[in-house]
């Protein structure tokens, strides 16, 4: 039985963009860094923002990071949003020093503080594809 | 020592037009403001000779608003983006061409008109329901992240984790301002709101409720710069331009630490007052950008009216509010008048500059005017007074 889904919201991975899901699906996170003076970036660019090198390569990083700040999304803007509101919107600095928007799971709202320690984790999309999202470090 | 730029130029016309639910286009708007400009100032439409252009995110008007306007004898046209810090940027080239013989009367205009008839208000500025594109940027919806309100509801949640900025300190703004707005005929919401009112507002990101959030308009300001000489045979009192400033940054894929708490405004608020040989406790009124009510907290602790940290304690006795000491946005902003990025403070300022405010005017011997673009990151900052240089 196949349904019409609109699927059109789904991240469809360039090449230029492949290494971020591919990595995702194996459970890393990889974000790019420049590899003369070793400033990590993210989201994708073709020049280093500090030296203006162009050897940007794309590296696994530690997946540990900070909680910068965090809001908490009340209404749906998008399909994905459906039936899993509300969701934890963050800010998390990864310890190579770059911010990623992104989601915080496996915690209450009410929990949530801004400098909490958190991990990356993993979640599934309906074509299989798999997006990093972050939770609390559990010591 | 006296600045050059200090007084140098002034503001002659001011137009403003219908705003709100206005089904008219963009360029139509524009149009209508540029006139009633040069209508307020006394000009004959061959006078301008100077055209700086800025829209909003509908991108409804272009160079071309000079053809619309028949205008042939252009000394200075460009069309210019820096966002919500436009119009202060505007003010400041416009300032500096008269000042030094580029052109004699500049008219500065934005205009906008996202709101569609029959669309709801949040549609029009939640980016819309584009969810292709790149892969990486596709992330941003899916995440939550639409448009610009999540980004500051979040830089409001890390002030209010490090600073214990309370939710009644940031409903305190949108309380005093909404005073302010029922008493200006030209804003949109005028009943007036209470705490209880705010916190009862539906929850949009949290920390912000729908009251945290400026108002959607369709509508167009336009401002008419000349030199001071010039303005002082306008038929409208001269507005001063005594101090102006910009500061840009960005925040972009770097874990800056004091980005969602301190904006370029840190800087640009000295370096104006400086040009207008004025300090800070000299200011009378500010009016402010006010994309959400936090940007006004953010706003008066970077241009010094209290440390950092403590804005929510500074706004919470109603301050900002009429009687209060230090009035703010004093038409209502852009929370409770209209929304025209960083003309809704600039056109409120000249009317206050003026003494034309009618029940809401207020000492007007120095008003500081702020502009504020992407996440804190684009700023202007320009000085205001009907007095000229002393």
């Amino acid at each position: 039985m196949s349904q019409s889904v609109d699927e059109s919201w789904l991240p469809k991975p360039s090449s230029r963009t492949a290494p971020f899901f591919d990595a995702a699906a194996e459970g890393k996170l990889r974000l790019q860094c420049c590899d003369d003076c070793g400033t990590w970036t993210f989201p994708y660019r073709e020049r280093c923002q500090h030296c203006g090198s162009r050897s940007v390569v794309w590296r696994d990083a530690s997946g540990r990071g900070t909680l910068y700040s965090h809001g908490l999304l009340r209404r749906a803007y998008h399909p994905r949003h459906e039936g899993r509101l509300p969701i934890i919107l963050a800010q998390v600095d990864v310890v190579e020093g770059v911010r990623l928007s992104t989601n915080l799971v496996d915690v209450a709202p009410d929990a949530v503080k801004a400098g909490m320690e958190v991990e990356v984790a993993f979640e599934s999309l309906p074509d299989g594809g798999i997006i990093p999202v972050f939770r609390p470090v559990i010591d | 020592m006296n600045h050059p730029m200090n007084g140098a130029a002034a503001v002659s016309g001011l137009g403003i037009t219908e705003m709100g639910r206005v089904y008219r286009s963009t360029i139509d708007l524009a149009s209508d403001a540029v006139y009633l400009a040069i209508d307020d100032a006394g000009l004959d439409k061959s006078e301008l000779d100077g055209l700086l252009i800025n829209t909003g995110i509908t991108r409804g008007l272009d160079l071309h608003l000079h053809v619309a306007l028949g205008l042939q004898e252009l000394n200075l046209l460009t069309f210019m983006q820096g966002y919500g810090s436009s119009a202060g940027q505007m003010i400041q080239y416009a300032a500096m061409a008269v000042a030094n013989g580029l052109a004699k009367n500049v008219a500065c205009v934005f205009a906008d008109a996202p709101l569609v008839d029959g669309q709801r208000t949040g549609a029009s500025y939640s980016g819309g329901r584009r969810f292709g594109g790149d892969a990486l940027s596709s992330l941003h919806g899916l995440y939550g992240f639409t448009g610009a309100i999540p980004m500051f509801a979040m830089a409001a949640q890390r002030h209010m984790d490090l600073f214990g900025t309370s939710r009644d300190q940031l409903g305190q703004i949108a309380v005093s301002q909404r005073a302010w707005a029922g008493m200006n005929e030209r804003a949109t919401k005028r009943e007036p709101i209470t705490l209880s009112d705010y916190h009862d507002s539906p929850w949009v990101v949290e920390p912000f409720h729908v009251l945290d959030c400026c108002l959607v308009s369709n509508g167009a300001i336009c401002v008419i710069v000349t030199s001071a000489e010039h303005a002082q045979d306008g038929q409208q009192p001269p507005v001063y331009i005594r101090g102006f400033a910009q500061g840009h940054r960005h925040d972009a894929g770097q874990a800056v630490p004091d980005s969602a708490i301190r904006g370029p405004g840190s800087r640009t608020a000295s370096q104006a007052l400086t040009m207008a040989n004025a300090s800070l406790n000299e200011v009378t009124q500010c009016q402010l950008y006010d994309c959400y009510t936090y940007t006004v907290l953010v706003t008066l602790e970077d241009y010094g009216f209290c440390e950092k940290g403590e804005g929510g304690a500074f706004v919470e006795d109603g301050r900002l509010g009429p009687g209060g000491a230090l009035p703010t946005n004093t038409g209502g902003g852009e929370l409770s008048s209209y929304y025209m990025w960083g003309m809704t403070p600039i056109s409120e300022a000249i009317i206050q500059g003026r003494g034309q405010a009618g029940d809401r005017q207020t000492a007007n011997d120095l008003i500081i005017c702020s502009g504020n673009g992407g996440m804190l990151n684009y700023h202007s900052t320009v000085v205001l007074s009907p007095e000229t240089a002393s």
